[in-house]
């Protein structure tokens, strides 16, 4: 992953080497013109150098598009406007390359906001590929989350939302390998012990609703709904297969079982949620982090020895739901 | 190996200072549902029951006395079944409800989701243990039906050992049912016995843990099920399907292990106050002692050995060796058809027709009898038709 960006950068420095040598040559022989011409080169391979090191710096792979375009700089240097234009272009058109070249994080929140709901990074993969074409590896999804975690302590709400954590309705610390949105608001992101199922079945719904609102479904998508049409009752068709529509009558009637309870739980640790603050309203509290990893964020000591009993609080909230 | 966990001891008694003897300098091993459902696999071995007992590190001395076993979970298997786990729980386990509902009527509303696999961040057993207990036992605790990972303790010899049901455990009106989640194949209803078997012991210490728990709480142990739940894939597909497993039996062999090793004072009396499996460690914890003195301890101490123990014990290569020519080495079934018969050479002198000791006059007779009918057969494969 290192390599090629670095070799990119590499050449960029190379070629800037040249073209300053070139200017410089340009300027004593007294061709303004052609100085000129070679001034907006250097610049052109300047910033196509910011752009590379930018990429390099998230841990983005996909480099090529960076490397054609310094090699078109490079070649082309009677055309240097064409070239310049091309380096500065390429990082904010990223749909003109492949579907998955678009940042993962973007990926991610697209995937989520189809689902409106927190799901596991397998999920939101899945979900991605039948919907939007592309996939990626789950393993880079645990680390975005991080990665957005320590975008968000360095500038808060600098950008205008972040990929962040769904949080347990006892403890408030972070729902294990589920990811959110942080513009949803609290009541979707913590997780009650009703709210799997719940979410699984709002899932559902939102597939099927999804596929009835594309002409010509693809087959993965139709392959998705199949997969949660296994997991409702009533939701297979009886011809085998399964129908949007049907899907999604089964899982209403199921989720009419579960979510006024599940409301309820959800209600109640939202409302302690607020009095976090705002990265561990996103993050998850880190009260009970194991001392020895990385419980150094802990905002107040008090938490930390009145965290066994906290669960008192929690628990007495879910038997009013499961009531 | 392992580090030592909190251990529960027992006020230091004369048994436990024996116990520490034979252990050595080593650190004691913690059990787990593994080792646990091994020592009930082969109830009448003795030197695995005092190596247990003392916390032996049964592979660092294996490969010290010359017989290394390579032993554990191949990785593969350990993947696989992890993967297998993972699909079965995604998505708010929802296979595992569908399976559920449909084998055991488990009725619509009953959801209710909880994970153990930490308790708001933090990873140590002994806060998930607490938290397992609270949920479990606490009368103010919400209806949960589905227990991921729940953190359970077992006293074994003294020492605790935590096991983590490797699976969900769930409360059905009430009941407690193990629910062991498996990545051996049920292809046509049927699976391999030796790995149902293995799964029945290992969710049996699962419910004798569990049963505990719910006791030490007041409750009434009965609540936990023997009917406990085997999941594994169906056929040749990675759809799960789900199988009752009745446990009575190997928990009846688990408690009479579990209080002969709390009994072990008795099985100790039989032994010199000298054996002991030190490995006599150097400053670097690297073992020196003479693989042949070593060996001489250990067979101080009778084995049982059955070609079953390969899968479950890392002594095995050793007491193989060592039973090289016995009929116990051929399997159980024919150490028990050769009922006092202990040497294969004796059985196949018999089979040739050396008069018998009169307590052998039957079995005798009866191997006569098969190398005759043998022979026969043989000369009539041979013939030309």
């Amino acid at each position: 992953m290192i390599g090629p960006v670095a070799e990119t950068i590499e050449a960029l420095e190379r070629r800037i080497d040249e073209l300053r040598v070139a200017v410089r040559e340009a300027v004593l022989a007294g061709d303004r013109a052609l100085a000129g011409q070679r001034r907006s080169a250097l610049r052109s391979a300047e910033r196509a150098w910011e752009d590379a090191l930018d990429e390099a710096a998230p841990g983005q792979t996909e480099t090529s598009g960076q490397t054609e375009t310094s090699g078109q700089t490079e070649t082309s240097g009677q055309t240097e406007t064409s070239g310049q234009s091309e380096a500065s272009d390429a990082p904010d058109h990223p749909s003109a390359r492949a579907g998955s070249l678009l940042p993962l994080r973007e990926q991610v929140y697209e995937a989520l906001s189809l689902l409106q709901m927190p799901a596991a990074p397998k999920l939101i993969a899945t979900v991605h590929e039948a919907f939007f074409g592309a996939t990626f590896p789950t393993t880079r999804v645990t680390s975005l989350k991080r990665d957005e975690e320590r975008s968000f302590r360095t500038a808060p709400f600098a950008r205008p939302y972040y990929i962040c954590a769904a949080l347990s309705a006892d403890y408030l610390a972070p729902s294990r390998g589920l990811l959110a949105v942080s513009t949803w608001p609290l009541e979707l992101r913590v997780i009650g012990s009703l709210s799997p199922r719940v979410d699984f079945l709002t899932a559902a719904i939102r597939v099927a609703e999804a596929i009835e609102r594309i002409p010509e479904p693809p087959a993965a998508a139709r392959r998705l709904l199949e997969r949660f049409a296994a997991s409702v009752s009533g939701a297979i068709s009886p011809g085998g297969g399964a129908d949007p529509a049907a899907v999604s009558e089964a899982a209403r009637a199921e989720l009419a079982v579960h979510r006024d309870a599940d409301a309820r739980v959800r209600r109640a640790a939202a409302e302690r949620a607020r009095g976090l603050h705002h990265a561990e309203q996103l993050f998850g509290t880190a009260v009970f982090r194991d001392r020895a990893g990385d419980g150094a964020d802990t905002p107040d000591g008090a938490d930390v020895q009145g965290g066994a009993d906290h669960a008192a609080g929690p628990d007495s909230a879910g038997r009013a739901a499961a009531e | 190996m392992t580090g030592r966990q909190p251990t529960g001891r027992e006020p230091a008694s004369a048994a436990q200072a024996a116990l520490d003897r034979l252990r050595g300098r080593a650190l004691p091993k913690n059990h787990d549902a593994r080792t646990i459902s091994a020592l009930a696999a082969n109830p009448g071995c003795a030197r695995r029951a005092l190596m247990d007992a003392a916390g032996v590190d049964k592979q660092r001395v294996a490969a010290q006395a010359g017989f290394p076993a390579p032993f554990g979970q191949s990785r593969f298997a350990i993947v696989r079944g992890n993967s297998f786990e993972a699909q079965v729980k995604e998505n708010g386990a929802a296979q595992l409800l569908t399976l559920l509902r449909d084998l055991l009527g488990l009725d619509v509303s009953e959801v209710g989701y909880a994970d153990f696999n930490d308790v708001g961040g933090n990873t140590t057993a002994e806060v998930r243990h607490r938290h397992t207990r609270h949920v479990l036992t606490a009368p103010d605790q919400p209806g949960r039906t589905l227990l991921d990972h729940p953190l359970l303790r077992l006293k074994v010899g003294g020492r605790l050992a935590y096991l983590e049901p490797d699976l969900i455990a769930l409360r059905l009106d009430g009941t407690f049912h193990v629910i062991e989640i498996k990545s051996f194949a049920v292809i046509d209803g049927q699976a391999d016995p030796g790995k149902v078997a293995a799964a029945a012991i290992q969710s049996a210490v699962y419910v004798r843990a569990l049963r505990d728990l719910v006791s030490e709480a007041g409750g009434d142990p009965a609540a936990v099920s023997h009917a406990t739940i085997l999941v594994a894939p169906r056929d040749f597909s990675s759809q799960p399907t789900a199988a009752s497993l009745d446990v009575r039996r190997q928990l009846g062999v688990l408690d009479r292990q579990l209080s002969r090793i709390a009994s072990i004072e008795d099985l100790l009396a039989q032994y010199p106050s000298t054996l002991t499996f030190d490995l006599d460690p150097d400053a670097q914890g690297r073992p020196r002692r003479p693989a042949g003195e070593l060996t001489d301890a250990i067979g101080q101490v009778a084995a049982n050995y059955a070609p079953e123990c390969l899968a479950t014990c890392e002594l095995c290569f050793l007491c193989r060796d060592e039973a090289v020519g016995t009929t116990g080495a051929l399997g159980k079934p024919v150490r028990e058809d050769l009922g006092g018969i202990e040497y294969i050479a004796q059985a196949r002198s018999l089979a040739r027709g050396q008069v018998p000791a009169p307590e052998q006059a039957e079995i005798a007779a009866q191997l006569l009898r098969a190398a005759q009918l043998r022979e026969q057969v043989l000369a009539e494969a041979v013939e030309p038709p």
